[in-house]
């Protein structure tokens, strides 16, 4: 055995001559392949396979079980291949809807279709700016319908380079270069979260949990806040809906959530390397720029024959106290829709729209985006003169 | 099709499970033919056409080099190959760098000058699968493989599918051979080669894109000076990154192929063990180390002359080597940091060498991480997308920002440090063996604990299809 295996040792460490000069028989094609052969580590492999197979299988089902008990479900991912199906399916007379989580959140389309006539397509994507979807819509030459766009202005404004304009551009990015290997991935993918709990990315992959390790960073670190846990689901349409557990008045999770939106809404500290003054000009020219660009756009859409309305979708609690200040109405919404000569509902402007409450204060509860939806819809068919 | 999608692994199954059901030989070929080109095809069919026309003249060049009557004529029929393969290369792949130097050039001398922007798509994996193809007719003008007569053996050796994109790079004489006979199905090299595709999933998967990618891109992607310690966090992420990225691609690339009953040879040897830089190129990405060795290095006279002249040949064939990772001179400077490392080395060899301290283990310790640290610095050119980003690191790293930020959470620094000193832990203990002799060593049982772990890690992580580093290139 000794020798076998010192011997097994030796072919292994020796230093493969890669090229050498070939024997006469080596150089004719079709002779053996005398120069390399992978050696097989001597082992029991066919027990090992099987009993790998049975821990794994065992591992995942466990996994699978624990993530029921925590309240997951099977329920599609949002992702940039979800979106280009639904980016896919835009008529040139469709009516889309673009924006943020709220337009995701709050919108149902079962209500649009009733009151607009036509299935709206969902183009929202949490946590993205608005502006790279427009731009899209308006670079799209066939495109003259309808578009319904969320306006949340921390979002709206956010610069070149932030993730929330990362997040977006990465879903147009897809639908224009997805590969047909990235398209058949999606269908798989899909047919997996149709049945998995645990195919969670954000929440229960490896990288979800670790982000959640309370390890305490360093004084004076610029750490970007913890994006909030699973609290949707979301259908082939790319409906979202909020988890009954987090819709429940004063729920846990709820809090959770609310006391997330702070920081992650709270402006950062300018950067050390730019001085301070110089930054906030640079932000101003910014959100001057993304007026200019959004005007030129609606513009070009106009031209085309499309429609376009804006709708503030409902916010509460500390989050709307923290939107209110630092965004106020009188220097983003209100230029808005003067610069862009759009219709707008701003929800808190009509009383059938103002009365709801978000639970974790930014999104609506499943079953109070019904309600708002069909509230919102005869407000929609007068802005767009339908 | 990415080795870690939900595509690839239902691709697998399927090609695998009919190449072993078929019976003929001939047909099993046809079939590995064109699972590769639909490999190939699903990122953008149309280039499976430009993969096609380029085996195709190389095929042709290979019997023309062959049957020329003299010297001088199977110069000028490898020659045509040699243009033939670069111009391709180098209009997809170095088109709007050339023509951006180019303006670059007139601009000093006073005329303005504005080049299109041709929107070239660069294909995928082309400096791989022209390094495949071009092997070919250069192995056949050295004399060291007859042509086949085979076309689609010849094109199954340049596009057979878990090399096809990138590496590693697989001579047309280690593969046409291959093709002679069928392989027999033998259970342990199959459930091995599984084996391997699972650590190549986990070094992927795991450690590269979730342990240590999105550190990495925060470090470099960030626009202002960073402290010291984020600095140096950056550089590790990305260097472990860039070898769980790579080495994970071409062991599953080795395992696939191993299933399917062809040999491939090591890509990598633990490099982050490497003593001195000659050692570290003969570890690192060895497939490009060799080729680049024996079809430029050694017909530049390689050390047979005089030193200034072997000096000057490291560091062409370096600078080179940098090119072919990118068209940017950020790669050419990181070649260039490689060059003239192997040439700081011979240098010190020829002093120190014979000492009799040189060969004591804390020198070697000592300079394997000397090793180390300056491959780590010559990353920061790799990883940078430009000399602004780089030079700013590298102050970062020198202590130059003492009151930069720090960006990095408590715990990605201690993932970096966890990986990185595992990585070099591992690399040091089996520096002397090859990767099969340790696994052979371990019980059964650890075998079996340790597969479990990697495959349910995989499937735990629940992977976003992240491209593998080297697609790019």
């Amino acid at each position: 055995m000794r020798s076998s295996i010192s011997s097994f040792k030796q072919r292994l460490r020796l230093p493969r001559l890669f090229f050498r000069k070939p024997s006469r028989e080596e150089q004719i094609h079709g002779g053996p392949p005398l120069e390399f052969e992978r050696p097989i580590p001597p082992a029991q492999w066919r027990g090992i396979a099987v009993v790998v197979t049975i821990v794994v299988i065992a591992a995942t089902a466990g996994w699978e079980l624990h993530s029921r008990s925590l309240g997951y479900a099977p329920t599609f991912n949002d992702n940039e291949d979800l979106w280009t199906m639904a980016r896919r399916r835009v008529q040139p007379e469709s009516i889309v809807i673009i924006g943020d989580s709220r337009a995701w959140f709050d919108v149902d389309l079962d209500e649009f279709e009733k009151g607009l006539g036509k299935r709206p397509i969902q183009l929202a994507m949490a946590g993205s700016t608005v502006f790279p979807a427009l731009a899209d819509l308006t670079e799209d030459k066939n495109f003259h319908g309808t578009i319904i766009c969320s306006f949340a202005p921390h979002l709206f404004f956010a610069p070149p380079g932030s993730p929330p304009m990362e997040r977006a551009e990465k879903g147009i990015k897809r639908f224009h270069n997805q590969t047909p290997a990235q398209r058949v991935s999606q269908y798989l993918g899909m047919w997996l979260e149709e049945y998995v709990a645990f195919l969670k990315p954000d929440d229960l992959s490896l990288e979800g949990l670790l982000n959640q390790l309370p390890i305490p960073n360093r004084p004076g670190a610029r750490v970007p806040p913890t994006f909030p846990p699973y609290f949707q689901t979301e259908d082939r349409e790319r409906r979202a809906r909020m988890w009954e557990k987090c819709a429940e008045p004063g729920s846990e999770l709820a809090k959770r959530i609310q006391q997330i939106w702070i920081p992650l809404f709270t402006p950062p500290p300018p950067p050390s390397y730019i001085p301070p003054d110089v930054f906030m000009a640079k932000i101003k020219e910014g959100i001057q720029q993304r007026f200019a660009d959004t005007v030129a756009a609606i513009e070009k859409i106009r031209a085309r024959g499309g429609k376009i309305v804006f709708v503030r979708f409902p916010h509460s609690g500390g989050l709307k106290e923290l939107e209110d200040k630092i965004m106020p109405r009188q220097q983003s919404w209100d230029p808005l829709l003067q610069m862009t000569h759009a219709p707008g509902i701003y929800y808190s402007d009509f009383p059938e729209l103002s009365g709801f409450n978000c639970p974790e204060w930014s999104h609506l509860t499943a079953g109070d985006s019904v309600e708002f939806s069909k509230r919102l819809v005869p407000h929609l068919r007068e802005a767009l003169k339908m | 099709m990415l080795f870690n999608s939900l595509t690839f692994v239902v691709f697998y199954v399927v090609v695998t499970t009919l190449y072993w059901s078929f019976r003929g030989w001939e047909l099993r070929k046809n079939l590995l033919v064109v699972a590769s080109y639909i490999f190939y095809g699903a990122w953008n069919p149309p280039f499976a056409a430009l993969l096609f026309s380029t085996t195709a003249m190389d095929f042709w060049l290979g019997r023309q080099i062959a049957n020329a009557q003299n010297q001088s004529g199977k110069k000028r029929w490898l020659v045509a190959s040699v243009c033939m393969n670069l111009s391709m290369l180098g209009f997809f792949k170095y088109g709007n760098f050339l023509l951006q130097n180019f303006q670059w050039l007139l601009t000093r001398v006073g005329i303005i000058y504005q080049p299109p922007h041709l929107d070239i798509l660069l294909p995928v994996g082309i400096s791989f699968y022209t390094f495949h193809s071009l092997s070919y007719t250069l192995d056949i003008y050295r004399g060291v493989l007859q042509p086949t007569r085979s076309l689609r053996d010849f094109i199954l050796a340049v596009s057979f599918f878990p090399q096809l994109v990138a590496g590693p790079i697989v001579r047309a004489g280690d593969f046409l051979p291959q093709l002679a006979h069928p392989p027999r199905l033998k259970t342990n090299q199959f459930l091995w080669g599984l084996a391997l595709m699972t650590l190549g999933l986990f070094e992927k998967i795991v450690l590269a894109d979730t342990l240590l990618s999105g550190s990495a891109d925060r470090i470099f992607g960030y626009p202002g000076p960073l402290v010291a310690l984020d600095s140096w966090a950056g550089v590790l992420a990305f260097a472990g990154q860039i070898f769980f990225d790579f080495a994970g691609y071409s062991i599953c690339a080795i395992g696939a192929a191993l299933t399917l009953g062809f040999h491939l040879k090591d890509n990598f040897r633990f490099p982050y063990a490497a003593i001195g830089f000659s050692d570290f190129w003969r570890r690192w990405h060895i497939s490009l180390s060799t080729f680049l060795r024996d079809y430029l290095y050694i017909p530049l006279g390689g050390n047979q002359v005089r030193p200034f002249r072997m000096a000057l040949n490291l560091v062409i064939v370096m600078f080179l080597g940098g090119l072919w990772h990118g068209a940017a001179w950020t790669f050419v400077v990181w070649g260039l940091l490689h060059g003239s490392y192997l040439v700081i080395e011979r240098v010190l060899r020829i002093f120190f060498e014979e000492k009799p301290w040189a060969g004591t283990l804390p020198v070697r310790v000592l300079a394997g991480f000397a090793t180390y640290g300056a491959v780590c610095i010559a990353w920061v050119f790799f990883r940078a997308s430009d000399f602004t980003i780089a030079s700013r690191m590298l102050t970062g790293m020198f202590g130059g920002h003492p009151n930069g930020d720090a960006i990095l959470t408590t715990r990605e620094l201690l993932q970096i440090g966890i990986v990185t000193f595992g990585v070099i832990a591992l690399h040091w203990s089996m520096r002397e063996d090859s990767f099969e002799t340790t696994v052979m060593r371990l019980p059964a049982w650890a075998i079996t604990a340790i597969g479990s772990f990697m495959a349910f890690a995989i499937i735990f992580t629940q992977g976003t299809s992240n491209a593998f580093i080297y697609f790019q290139f």
